[in-house]
């Protein structure tokens, strides 16, 4: 009796000890008989995108790929394709110089980033130079924003230092200037968007895709909606990006799905619902 | 298996600790903001040479230590005086419901506790509990928006209440029926024979109820990071009221927050770092418990 269980302990220890060394080294693997499987990480703002294009995608073609889609933030998914850990990073920021070499960058949508108030500030237009004064602390109170028909602290709601919407934010709104220190800082656009909807003197930043039921200001004169972030007219808007590592060969299931997203009229139709297709 | 876990966040995180020292435990240089540190080494620059690390995380330890401290402060008194109730003073009908409803209490996970108090408790305390005065008065310093230390103690101390319920209840009723007839026999009324007689001898239980919610309490991560605010604040005791409606954010919580940037080296170092402060409270926390049950032994009860 205990020799058998020290039997079944030994066997269930080196199962253990030999199941990592048998994980499969490279994400996508072509099989004749099994779906090739595509695992794709990174933005949390392309996360949402990306979930409906698969939809799509195995709706048409039900038998091409099985899709595992993680997040973990733009700087997660440049990590994990580099890596190849993935077979598809989402970014929604630009390449930086200190990225990892030997990428392909896929631009494959746009998004605008839009300021979101509460539903009842009035607020309706924002010039740059209000922006950075309001999120760098500078002006403390609705009072002395004119157009909000608000008085009160002005509680200001970011992203953490990680995000990609942060960045870009920093990029296309603040410029050189410094987010104030007093700022919340979310760790999700989720989060945002419950954070402003629940305080009437709220004020933050979010992807197109999440601002319905808030109350949207329009950025140095032009409106965020879809047709202005469309025809390039609305100053806050951003890149979209799949990256793999190298060229994916022509008939491999990366390069496939990636064609279908950038050129199908049927990817096209599902990016124009709610982000901002190429062409 | 432990032993490998904790060299292996030691090692990640010795680079944190040494390039800091002991400044590492105190408070930002030049009253700077810890969040400010973050984002400093996030956007260090790529040579290896000439990575960011200087961190100063006294606000966040200080409100590690606020919200363990007061919820296990709340929780024992409602957890000892709702025990004592379920096993004494109960009539057997609500003992029969109180019972699940408890153990149901303890198995709710705590991210459901968290939407509660973004999207109830949270609005609540923002809007009607702190006056527009009193957010003008602290907005050059901190934003009161009602995720805070009065919310995050709260729901701490809801979620840490059922376990020691269930452990404390348990002890009481295990204490031999002897003792506590052989005192109901001498005259002594059962308030008073529960109080000198069966919490006395439950002692080692409460000890160790008391050591598995701290526990809990040091470890909660997802739920903190929804309530608590966000900032990387050191609530002011000297504050007066204000004090209990200003946001900090838990270690565990800066952890949840910042694990996006943990590709960015310097950075996943510092996160490591937060863990391996958690890991060796964790340790003090235990090596508390064994003391605080050393002087009991003396009377032949200790577990």
């Amino acid at each position: 009796m205990r020799n058998r269980l020290a039997g079944a302990c030994l066997a269930t220890a080196a199962a253990a000890a030999l199941a990592p060394a048998a994980a499969p080294a490279r994400p996508v693997v072509a099989h004749a008989a099994a779906k090739p499987k595509i695992t794709m990480s990174g933005s949390t703002s392309v996360a949402p995108l990306a979930a409906k294009l698969i939809k799509g995608y195995l709706k048409k073609y039900p038998r091409r790929a099985s899709f595992t889609l993680a997040q973990g933030g733009s700087d997660v998914g440049v990590a994990d394709i580099a890596a190849g850990r993935v077979s598809i990073g989402n970014s929604s920021r630009d390449a930086k110089p200190s990225d990892p070499g030997g990428l392909h960058w896929y631009k494959i949508a746009r998004d605008a980033i839009c300021l979101s108030t509460h539903s009842s500030n009035s607020l309706g237009n924002l010039s740059q130079p209000q922006v950075q004064d309001i999120f760098s602390g500078k002006i403390r109170n609705w009072k002395d924003v004119p157009g909000s028909g608000k008085s009160g602290p002005i509680d200001l709601i970011v992203r953490t230092a990680a995000s990609g919407t942060q960045d870009a934010f920093q990029k296309l709104f603040m410029g050189d200037v410094k987010v104030s220190t007093t700022a919340a800082q979310k760790a999700s656009n989720g989060l945002v968007k419950a954070a402003v909807s629940s305080d009437p003197n709220a004020i933050g930043y979010l992807s197109y895709a999440f601002t319905k039921g808030l109350h949207d200001v329009a950025y140095k004169g032009v409106a965020c909606n879809l047709r202005t972030a469309k025809a390039g007219t609305y100053p806050g808007s951003r890149n979209f990006w799949m990256i793999t590592r190298g060229t994916p060969r022509k008939r491999s299931a990366v390069a496939k799905f990636i064609r279908w997203v950038r050129h199908s009229k049927k990817a096209r139709k599902i990016i124009a619902s709610e982000w901002v297709p190429l062409r | 298996m432990i032993g490998g876990m904790v060299v292996f966040v030691f090692a990640k995180a010795w680079p944190s600790f040494s390039h800091n020292g002991l400044h590492w435990f105190g408070p930002p240089a030049h009253g700077g903001s810890v969040d400010d540190q973050l984002a400093g080494i996030f956007n260090s620059p790529a040579d290896p040479r000439r990575y960011e690390y200087t961190i100063g995380a006294w606000p966040l330890i200080w409100g590690t230590l606020l919200t363990t401290a007061g919820a296990v402060a709340l929780g024992l008194t409602l957890a000892l005086l709702s025990s004592i109730f379920i096993v004494e003073f109960a009539p057997p009908p609500v003992r029969r419901v109180m019972q699940p409803v408890i153990r149901l209490l303890a198995a709710v996970p705590s991210v459901v506790y968290g939407l509660i108090g973004i999207l109830v408790l949270v609005p609540f305390v923002g809007n009607h509990l702190i006056s527009q005065q009193r957010k003008e008065s602290v907005v050059y310093v901190v934003q009161l928006s009602g995720s805070s230390l009065l919310v995050a103690v709260a729901i701490l101390t809801v979620m840490i209440v059922p376990i020691m319920v269930a452990i404390m209840s348990d002890a009481l009723r295990s204490v031999p029926r002897a003792w506590t007839e052989g005192s109901a026999a001498l005259g002594v009324n059962r308030w008073r024979t529960v109080w000198t007689i069966s919490v006395r001898a439950a002692r080692p239980a409460l000890i160790a109820a008391t050591v598995l919610a701290t526990a809990r309490a040091l470890g909660e991560a997802i739920m903190l990071s929804m309530v608590s605010g966000s900032t990387g604040f050191a609530p002011n005791p000297l504050d007066g009221l204000t004090f209990f409606l200003e946001p900090t954010r838990p270690l565990a919580a800066t952890i949840v927050d910042n694990a996006e940037g943990l590709s960015v080296k310097p950075f996943g170092q510092t996160i490591y770092a937060f863990a391996a402060v958690l890991l060796v409270s964790t340790f003090l926390l235990s090596l508390a418990g064994w003391a605080a049950k050393q002087p009991l032994k003396r009377y032949g009860i200790a577990g």
